[in-house]
């Protein structure tokens, strides 16, 4: 009960009493608390702009609540030490862009510890299934080499790059040596096309075998050297690439 | 020996990018055509054209490296004065005869 209201009703105040028609309004205490203001806030400003005050860069809010304003929503972890490790797959086939797994790049020393290119000679006996193969181990060591890179620029990690510049330079000498070796072959497999149309020991109309050597159709007692040869050759075939193997 | 250099912008200015002058210029980017352009606008991929990577089968047991040990010295071909050298259609010939003849 509000202060006045007790004092007017003690019996020696009764006399000075308000009139009773004022009474409902002294007898409703209730606080009331209005706002300067009586307009609510209102959805439409006066420029119709709903977004009028909301920004996400000064993280203002919404001006109306949305389904999700109850939902309590996740905080971001920003202490790196406090985050839950991420787990990774350790078959990733993305790791094969680094030379190791504990470090994100070779140190200069492993970068310059490697041999040196491959000469066409030695190319030269390599099949095509072997050069196929080794075209794209050097395809993916140049990968490796160009991610490392990027890395120790981004990271700012300092020296290395001469180095890896160096073993890049080694990997695509490899890389021409196996194209000129498959162009040679090309190019001499299209003149030996041409010789062979002249050539009265081979027949490449697909009628009969493609080669008769002329020493067997003239001398009958030819037998012995053709299985002695025929014994030497496949022995000396492989022979040359088992030297020359790496 | 260097260009005049009151050229030089004048010059730059020349270096056309795709985006510069009106149609007609055209520069490419260095991906290679996949086709044909139809007269309505649209285009058609040739797929004969369209590159394909291979990938070689034996790769994941492939135990060739990008290098060579320095301890083997690099040697030349021999071709024995050969003027056509290692692109000798005899040569190639006379390797085929030998390995490959009889089959």
């Amino acid at each position: 009960m509000r202060p006045v209201v007790r004092r007017l009703l003690r019996p020696s105040q009764l006399q000075n009493a308000p009139p009773t028609f004022l009474l409902p309004s002294l007898l409703n205490t209730s606080q009331q608390s209005s706002p300067f203001s009586s307009t609510s806030s209102n959805p439409y400003p006066r420029d119709m702009n709903r977004e009028r005050g909301v920004s996400t860069q000064r993280r203002t809010g919404l001006r109306q609540p949305v389904s999700i304003s109850k939902t309590p929503l996740p905080k971001p972890v920003l202490d790196p030490k406090k985050r839950s490790k991420v787990e990774v797959d350790p078959d990733h086939g993305l790791w094969q862009f680094f030379h190791s797994k504990e470090k994100p790049m070779n140190t200069p020393e492993e970068d310059h510890a490697h041999g040196r290119a491959w000469t066409v000679e030695e190319l030269r006996q390599k099949s095509w299934e072997d050069l196929h193969s080794l075209w794209w181990v050097c395809c993916k060591e140049r990968n490796r080499i160009s991610t490392e890179s990027y890395e120790r620029q981004r990271l700012d990690a300092g020296y290395g790059d001469a180095e890896a510049r160096g073993r890049d330079a080694q990997v695509r000498v490899t890389m021409r040596g196996i194209k000129q070796t498959l162009t040679e072959r090309y190019y001499s497999w299209q003149d030996a096309q041409q010789i062979a149309k002249t050539d009265t020991e081979v027949d490449l109309s697909g009628e009969g075998p493609a080669y008769t050597p002329m020493d067997y159709v003239e001398e009958g007692d030819v037998l012995e050297e053709e299985t002695q040869l025929g014994t030497e050759v496949p022995l000396s075939s492989e022979a040359k690439p088992e030297a020359k193997a790496v | 020996m260097k260009p005049t250099q009151a050229l030089a912008k004048r010059v730059t200015r020349l270096a056309l990018n795709t985006k510069s002058t009106n149609k007609g210029y055209y520069k490419g980017t260095g991906t290679g055509s996949t086709g044909w352009h139809t007269k309505h606008g649209g285009y058609i991929i040739d797929w004969e054209k369209v590159r394909t990577y291979v990938v070689p089968e034996g790769l994941s047991n492939c135990k060739l490296s990008p290098f060579v040990t320095k301890k083997i010295r690099p040697q030349k071909g021999r071709f024995e004065g050969d003027p056509k050298g290692a692109f000798s259609g005899e040569r190639y010939l006379e390797k085929w005869k030998q390995e490959n003849g009889e089959d």
